[in-house]
């Protein structure tokens, strides 16, 4: 006899099937990530090091320095961290896993959220440790407005996440996708003032941080740590307009599969 | 339980399936053979629903791919698993996303575990497995909620004896519970083995369908005789145990070895290969 698997029809029923196998994929992607947590620390420790051997150069230099450089670190490493999104991706095409989880009963929208809910929470975590740190060690004050800057984390970690996807499905190798991100990381948070403050940069350097989203992601955050309702909302909704358009060409891209060319 | 017809697939100028068809019933195991680039992947792919057919049409139980993710269990051709996840976990994850709860997905790891001799690796990472044990993880996770088709795409491959072995008790024993079986092979004793019907693919098609029995008649093995001054007497025939009485009764010279070949897929390729083009 062949097993029945449980399976009903019905809303209901189906509802409670899909959070079954979403939650088994969220699981076993997190026991991947907790086993190889190597890049999630780096990008934790490295600008809890750089707030502290900045800290004093910035708050000679502007006002408000604290704040800049707890949020510019903050900005520039959770942009690095694109690249545990990508690789997580890319890893199933290199793995040769993914047309494994497409065959079975999961449609490709639960197959990508169970894949990118442990590292949207790994993002989360990063931001909100680093702005703890910043907040008990740095001297960055206690924002006022704590549902602001939670939300502005959640929007800022599901771009990055949106922009690794995107990555992670058009880069044909873990080569190509670690110097896209690296290299990308790097110009578009320093291009955004993640790294020197804008104020100090050239005046060209200005005008263009403007196509950085690492320049949105600080307004955002230097806004929702200062209380800012009005000055938040604009580049969360710049930032979630990237993440969507992002979000739905990597879709399109992954529930197709990445079929036989490729580097990989 | 299967039923593919006229599937054409094409990959640019690659015309990789051009009229595939092909039927299993339940309970039946038919061994898919063909040189690399006969279209036994792509075919796999498509009833699996990684793939889309440019043209033709499959269903699986009256209804088409999309509507039976699930009720397919496929292990690809390439090793596929997670090398951080230990073989156990690799179980669970495929048994919850076919929908198994507790005391059935326990059950089926029981089973699996038994029937594939997984039990000294269970709980090892599979990155530090051998080729064979991987080969067997990947079947159990195909097999973990006994599916009603079954697609196993090169399951030996590479494998040890002991691999082998479990592979075919498992494919028999599934068989007869009464699935579907397309099993894609280069070992044509591992059909015989299974009482397989053959079917034969060729350029994208299949050419030839039916039991090896019926397939090899009438094509010719060899037999071989070398002396013991290394002089060798090599005989095609399509009676090999006649033949070799015969070359024995007038050997004039002590016999150092004795070699009989019976018909091997080669020998079925090649003269499918001249009747088709005839």
């Amino acid at each position: 006899m062949l097993l029945d698997t449980g399976y009903r029809a019905g809303p209901i029923a189906a509802l409670r099937e899909s959070v079954y196998r979403i939650g088994a994929l969220a699981g076993h992607n997190t026991t991947i990530r907790l086993r190889d947590p190597g890049q999630m620390i780096s990008y934790l420790v490295m600008p809890m090091v750089l707030m502290l051997v900045l800290k004093p150069l910035y708050v000679r230099a502007v006002e408000g320095g604290t704040t800049k450089v707890v949020t510019g670190l903050l900005v520039m490493f959770s942009v690095f961290a694109i690249s545990i999104a990508g690789n997580a991706i890319l890893a199933e095409r290199t793995w040769k896993t993914w047309d494994r989880l497409r065959v079975s009963r999961a449609p490709a929208a639960e197959l990508l959220l169970g894949k990118t809910l442990p590292i949207y929470l790994v993002m989360i975590v990063q931001q909100a440790i680093l702005l703890g740190y910043g907040c008990l060690v740095i001297g960055l004050p206690i924002p006022g407005n704590i549902p602001l800057v939670l939300m502005s984390i959640l929007i800022w970690a599901f771009t990055l996440l949106a922009i690794g996807a995107l990555l992670a499905a058009i880069v044909r190798s873990h080569g190509e996708l670690s110097v896209i991100s690296d290299v990308g990381a790097l110009t578009l948070s320093s291009l955004g003032g993640a790294l020197v403050p804008l104020s100090l940069m050239p005046d060209w350097a200005q005008v263009a941080a403007h196509v950085s989203p690492g320049y949105w992601a600080l307004e955002m955050l230097q806004a929702a740590v200062a209380g800012d309702t009005a000055g938040t909302l604009l580049p969360a909704a710049i930032l979630l307009g990237i993440a969507l358009i992002s979000g739905a060409f990597a879709i399109r891209r992954l529930t197709r599969g990445w079929g036989r060319g490729g580097l990989l | 339980m299967l039923q593919a017809i006229d599937l054409v697939k094409r990959y640019g100028s690659v015309l990789a399936l051009d009229g595939f068809s092909l039927s299993v019933a339940a309970g039946e195991i038919v061994g898919l053979v063909g040189h690399n680039g006969a279209g036994k992947t792509t075919f796999v792919e498509i009833v699996s629903y990684l793939i889309r057919q440019d043209s033709g049409h499959v269903t699986i139980d009256g209804r088409p791919p999309s509507a039976s993710k699930g009720q397919v269990g496929v292990a690809p051709q390439h090793i596929a698993l997670y090398p951080s996840i230990t073989v156990r976990e690799h179980l669970v994850l495929f048994g919850k996303l076919a929908g198994l709860r507790r005391t059935a997905l326990d059950s089926a790891i029981e089973d699996l575990t038994v029937a594939l001799r997984l039990g000294a690796f269970i709980d090892r990472k599979t990155a530090g497995l051998s080729g064979g044990q991987q080969r067997r993880v990947q079947a159990a996770t195909a097999l973990i909620h006994r599916p009603g088709l079954l697609l196993l795409d090169e399951p030996t491959a590479g494998a040890d004896l002991e691999t082998r072995e479990a592979m075919l008790d498992v494919v028999k024993q599934r068989a007869g519970d009464g699935a579907a079986i397309v099993y894609t092979t280069h070992y044509l004793p591992e059909l015989v083995e299974l009482q397989a019907t053959i079917a034969v693919a060729r350029n994208g098609k299949i050419i030839a369908r039916g039991t090896y029995d019926e397939l090899v008649e009438g094509l010719p093995g060899e037999v071989c005789l070398i002396h013991d001054n290394e002089e060798e007497v090599r005989v095609s025939t399509t009676q090999p145990a006649a033949t070799l009485i015969d070359l024995l009764s007038r050997a004039e010279r002590p016999i150092s070895t004795i070699e009989v070949h019976n018909p091997s897929l080669d020998d079925l390729y090649r003269s499918l290969a001249v009747s088709d083009a005839s």
